[in-house]
């Protein structure tokens, strides 16, 4: 019932996702910015897609981070119209996209402050996307209660701090152990947001979001190999919103080593090809490339679909990965890497 | 005439442009519009072309004139408005415009620098005193021990508490501090609260509003703003402090400690901000000398970055020749314009100094040239209604001439009223007066230019409607009696058909034709004026326009499928004309055709007197199909027998159209091979063919690689399918002849539309026109102004612009389906010439010029 009268609050935006969604490069459009030697060609093709004069009204030379930093506004500017149409459920799901990106600021923050940089510095490399007022304040605190109680509990980020208030110091593992801590709180958050909206939503952002507690219950245990991060303390960090609760979880924790790993994996087929080693051959793909691969290709389901929120998110996340793989071009040109320049993870390979 | 019936003839030429002189020659070329060029390395990507350096250099200065238009507007200086068309910068001069423009765009900038950080710290010191200001009342009300306020309630009783304890905290050490700045007032709740969180109660924070709106000096928006002061103790909570308040983006200022420092403060803002305003103001007076400068010629510079970037993007299409050092670029011309083309090209030689001169080259192609019409300010309104359908195929029969007749008739039919008519010719007519008028011809409003466009189309209408409204006299539903009725009512009565007592006594009455004197004769243009008194006169007017719009549908169709065999002539198709056109002509006209006969015969065989005994065609249409004619009165001796055999004709000339021409294809294409009848044709070709491929050799030889896309149409041999034949043959079929029914009723909407725009203005008239005249008083003739001025407002809204559209619309779907789809395939491609006129230059596009 839910679909009858979705138009009526969100089927402009809908619209809108999908038209931007063409906008997306294409296979085409990779193989030309492939062939670019200099970024003044990036700059010239980009031209004629989406983008259009996004680069050329810059004044100056073309760096890498100048291009990063345009797409990431393009995408805010894009990402402000849609939340400034929003209507209620879907204003919430917009917001809640935008708390991951809050949980990297904070952190990012945290551990600058930490090594003593300047925010003024710091506040330039933070996603736009996570921008909150009280950012600029986060390095005042010393532990994460203090930076609980005093900052961020104005911020919609208070509701993920309930289980990562801890009286610790603040030092760059904490750190790293409050954002894994904050993105299980955010994550399980909202697959039961995502529940609770039903429908077609509810299909088509869980499996999303289980890949996601998934991925970073994997990326978790592998990274934590050779720190002194026990098994406990890691079954601590895992998302519990995820395929992988609560046998594959139980038994990552127990994991010692990649093969461990590997072994848990090979009782999920779909985590099983993407540890599967790769054929002799083919080219060598890190684990964060093929998840990453894997999570395009949920997202581009999610455009199949109609009357759900889930385009929005894939929307968010597809373009995030082509600013990725424009960075990669970008940064495969400048260094003259043209071995390197094929790695990026299409989108949309079937269309050209 | 015959270009406008048929389209220019095209011919595929090469030309060869010495590396020298391509830039002049093309430039000429772009003055003139003559050629449209072909893409020779379709395979190469944007960036990978030969000049995309230069184009790149062309972006740039359309960036910075943008950049200077954009300025220009801003400063509100108008533009010179100047026809002037200035040429292409030579290549050598294209360094001074571009030094020039980055001189220009450093100036600006620096300028525009300054007096941001001018105006930026001007309102950073008018916010300066607004917090002086509002913060003497802060410590201005504990020295006066004033009454205490609420809303500051705690502020005198902790101040004076920090007076008794800041002995006690100077022994301790601790330091008592300001900070004193101006926050946005949506932020300063937050902000509070945080202060609190963070320092945990041992800061004071005041706060008042300002009451006017200051333009904040990051965004220059006007906002409403808060002055705030916080005490603090000791230097920790004040480096917090002075954390929170970055984090907020609150403009801090220095706190004064004492009266008299701040009124010396004030003072020296006071003197500041006076001085500021005069070096504002003449940094302003300066920008905008600047500016006026640049607005000298900054129209001829886009015009010439306009022409230079579209005469590189056109190099970039040509392919290079190494060895001998020049440009092969291939167009499409119109076979009469090569003259002028070779022309122009000694002119570009000769203009660059070169010696040896470029060249044209015809070469044989078979790929289908694109059509070109050439059109004038008249014609060209007729032929965008045909282009809108479909651009016409390669020499194919092009409708328009035929157009500019029929279609302004067709709406005439539906829209026929003198009145109406007249007003619409007089407002087509003073468009065509003033049609050089520039405020008419660069607006913006689309509507507007769509009218602007078809105005001459718009006068043909009116002058056909006056025509139609003549002939169906109605003018504003009204009839007009020029040269006296042709009935006579006197006539009745010295008849003795009416008495006087049976008139009183009766609402109609009843006009005899057949009594003498009655009836004098037709009426000489038109329908009788009469007409309008009776009561039966609309059943009068749908028998009669009914009838009209047939006959015109068929006359049109018929029209429509005479004009196919100009087609089959001239592609020397001659089977199509005995195997398409004819069965198509018989069909047609055997059973419409002889519709309209019937109609003909009857209207000149039935008159008044005999009208009794009229037979309705309808009935006798139907029996001609079912083969029965024995019920009814025959029209005329033989009518049974020539029924049937004009039936049987159609029904035969049905699998002549269908079976004719593939049985034929086939005939032809197996026969070929088995007959040799074309064997010498076939030699002619192969030699033809020969000769291309040694031309294509040539050219492979000249390291050209522009021979592979002019190949791929020459490849194309052509391949018979019987099957494929068949089926488009009997889809055609099909079509056609349930096209012809469904057509000829299509045709009744001439009818439909017509009595509904006569009823509608009838209405119009009785309701609203008629209820103003009804009254006689003096007051009446005042009551008659706003009715007429209501009479008039609907007459034009409703009757001319919405009537009109959609008798437009409907003489345009009689056009491009009933009509066109008899002869016209529209599968063609439109000659885009490369003129510089035609390109819209980046600063229009951006509606900056």
């Amino acid at each position: 019932m839910a679909e009858l009268s979705f138009n009526v609050d969100h089927g402009y935006l809908e619209g809108l996702v999908r038209g931007m969604k063409a906008g997306i490069l294409t296979h085409t459009d990779y193989h030309n910015l492939a062939q670019c030697d200099t970024l003044e060609d990036m700059k010239l093709h980009l031209q004629s897609t989406s983008y259009g004069k996004l680069l050329s009204s810059s004044e100056g030379d073309l760096t890498v981070s100048l291009v990063d930093s345009k797409l990431r506004e393009s995408l805010l500017t894009e990402f402000s119209c849609l939340r400034s149409n929003a209507l209620p459920p879907l204003s919430a799901f917009l917001d809640y996209i935008t708390y991951s990106y809050m949980i990297d600021n904070v952190v990012m923050l945290i551990t600058g402050a930490l090594k003593q940089r300047d925010v003024a510095e710091l506040l330039p490399r933070c996603h736009p996307l996570g921008a909150f007022d009280q950012m600029a304040a986060v390095g005042i605190a010393r532990t994460p209660t203090e930076l609980y109680s005093a900052i961020l509990v104005d911020t919609p980020l208070a509701q993920f701090f309930q289980d990562a208030v801890s009286e610790s110091n603040l030092d760059e593992m904490e750190a790293e152990i409050l954002r894994n801590k904050l993105y299980k709180a955010y994550l399980e958050s909202f697959h039961s947001f995502c529940k609770s909206i039903g429908g077609a939503t509810k299909d088509i952002m869980c499996p999303v979001l289980e890949f996601e507690a998934d991925r970073r219950a994997f990326i978790i245990t592998v990274n934590s190999f050779g720190t002194d991060l026990s098994g406990a303390d890691r079954s601590e960090l895992y998302p519990s919103c995820g395929k992988l609760y609560p046998e594959g979880l139980r038994l990552l924790a127990k994991a010692e080593d990649h093969e461990q790993v590997k072994a848990v994996a090979n009782c999920y087929p779909e985590y099983k090809l993407i540890f599967d080693d790769p054929e002799p051959g083919s080219d060598f793909k890190t684990l964060e490339d093929r998840f990453f691969e894997r999570e395009v290709k949920l997202n581009t389901l999610a455009f199949l679909q109609q009357f759900h929120f889930g385009v929005f998110y894939s929307y968010i996340k597809l373009k995030e990965q082509e600013s990725r793989n424009i960075v990669w071009i970008a940064e495969c040109v400048t260094q003259r890497q043209k071995s390197k320049i094929n790695n990026y993870i299409p989108i949309f390979p079937g269309t050209s | 005439m015959s270009s406008l019936l048929r389209g220019e003839e095209m011919c595929l030429a090469q030309l060869f442009l010495q590396s020298g002189s391509a830039y002049d020659c093309i430039n000429e070329l772009g003055e003139l519009g003559l050629v449209e060029f072909r893409d020779l390395n379709p395979s190469v990507n944007a960036f990978q072309r030969k000049h995309v350096n230069e184009i790149k250099k062309c972006e740039e200065m359309e960036r910075i004139l943008g950049y200077l238009l954009r300025e220009v507007k801003k400063a509100d200086i108008s533009l010179p408005e100047r026809d002037v068309n200035p040429g292409a910068p030579l290549p050598k001069h294209v360094m001074a415009i571009m030094e020039q423009l980055q001189r220009l765009e450093v100036e600006l900038g620096e300028v525009t620098r300054n007096k941001e950080k001018l105006q930026r710290n001007l309102l950073e010191l008018t916010e300066y005193t607004h917090m002086l200001r509002i913060t003497r009342n802060f410590v201005q009300r504990t020295a006066e021990r004033e009454p205490l306020q609420v809303q500051y309630e705690e502020f005198p009783f902790l101040e004076k508490d920090t007076m008794m304890d800041y002995s006690s905290m100077q022994r301790l050490g601790a330091k008592l501090g300001f900070i004193s700045g101006l926050i946005q007032r949506t932020k300063i709740e937050a902000f509070e609260r945080m202060l609190w969180r963070v320092c945990k109660g041992y800061t004071i924070l005041s706060y008042a509003e300002v009451e006017e709106y200051l333009d904040s000096p990051d965004t220059g928006e006007p906002t409403k703003s808060v002055v705030f002061l916080i005490s603090y103790w000791g230097d920790q909570i004040g480096q917090k402090v002075k954390k929170i308040c970055d984090c907020y983006h609150c403009h801090l200022y220095p706190y004064p400690s004492s009266n008299e420092e701040r009124n010396d403060v004030v003072e020296g803002l006071k003197t500041r901000i006076q001085d500021l305003h005069t070096v504002l103001y003449r940094t302003e007076d300066y920008l905008r000398q600047v500016l006026i400068k640049a607005s000298e010629s900054v129209y001829t510079w886009v015009i010439q970055v306009k022409k230079m970037k579209a005469i590189y993007y056109i190099l970039n299409l040509c392919s290079f020749d190494v060895t001998n050092k020049c440009l092969i670029a291939e167009v499409w011309c119109p076979v009469n314009d090569i003259p002028t083309l070779r022309r122009a090209l000694e002119e570009g030689s000769r203009k660059s100094g070169a010696t040896v001169p470029s060249f044209v080259n015809r070469i044989p192609t078979n790929d289908t040239p694109p059509t070109l019409i050439r059109t004038n300010k008249f014609t060209s309104g007729f032929q965008s209604i045909v282009d809108a359908y479909g651009v016409g195929s390669y020499r194919e029969v092009n409708p328009a001439p035929f157009t500019i007749i029929t279609f302004p008739f067709l709406f005439a039919v539906m829209f026929g009223d003198l009145g109406h008519g007249v007003i619409m010719a007089l407002f087509a007519f003073w468009m065509v007066l003033y049609e050089n008028n520039r405020k008419l011809k660069k607006t913006r409003n689309e509507i507007w230019n769509t009218f602007f466009e078809g105005r001459y189309i718009i006068l043909m209408m009116g002058l056909f409607s006056i025509y139609t409204g003549l002939i169906y006299n109605d003018c504003f539903s009204k009839s007009l009696n020029i040269f006296g009725s042709g009935w006579s009512v006197k006539a009745m009565f010295t008849a003795g058909v009416w008495k006087m007592e049976g008139i009183h006594g009766n609402n109609f009455l009843t006009l005899d034709p057949n009594v003498t004197g009655v009836f004098t004769g037709p009426y000489p243009l038109g329908i009788d004026p009469i007409w309008n008194l009776a009561s039966n006169r609309l059943t009068f007017l749908n028998s009669y326009k009914m009838k009209m719009s047939v006959i015109l549908g068929i006359v049109h169709m018929s029209f429509g499928v005479v004009l196919s065999t100009y087609n089959h002539m001239h592609f020397r198709k001659k089977y199509n004309v005995y195997l398409v056109f004819l069965p198509e002509l018989l069909f047609l006209l055997c059973l419409f055709g002889y519709l309209v006969f019937m109609i003909l015969y009857k209207w000149l065989v039935f008159s008044a007197k005999d009208s009794r005994q009229a037979p309705s065609i309808l009935i006798h249409f139907i029996n001609m199909f079912l083969m029965q004619g024995d019920a009814v009165q025959p029209l005329y001796p033989g009518q049974n027998g020539l029924q049937v055999f004009l039936v049987v004709i159609a029904v035969l000339s049905v699998p002549v159209l269908l079976l004719g021409k593939p049985l034929y294809l086939y005939w032809l294409h197996n026969g070929r091979h088995r007959l040799g009848m074309y064997r010498g044709y076939e030699r002619v070709r192969r030699n033809s063919e020969e000769e291309l491929y040694l031309l294509r050799a040539h050219d492979m030889e000249e390291g050209s690689s522009h021979s592979d896309l002019s190949s791929s149409g020459e490849c194309q041999t052509e391949e018979f399918d019987f099957a494929d034949e068949l089926l488009h043959q009997a889809i055609h079929t099909i079509e056609y002849c349930l096209g012809c029914v469904s057509n000829t009723a299509s045709y009744l909407r001439l009818w439909a539309l017509s009595l509904a725009h006569a009823q509608l203005s009838e209405v119009l008239w009785a309701m609203v026109m008629r209820v103003g005249l009804k009254m006689d008083t003096t007051l009446g003739v005042l009551f008659l102004v706003p009715v007429f001025g209501l009479f008039a407002v609907l007459t034009v809204s409703i009757l001319l612009v919405m009537e009109g559209l959609s008798a437009f619309l409907h003489a345009l779907r009689l056009h491009w389906v009933e009509f066109q789809n008899k002869f016209y395939s529209g599968m063609g491609v439109k000659f885009c010439p490369f003129a510089f006129s035609l390109l819209p230059s980046s600063a229009e596009h951006e509606g900056l010029l």
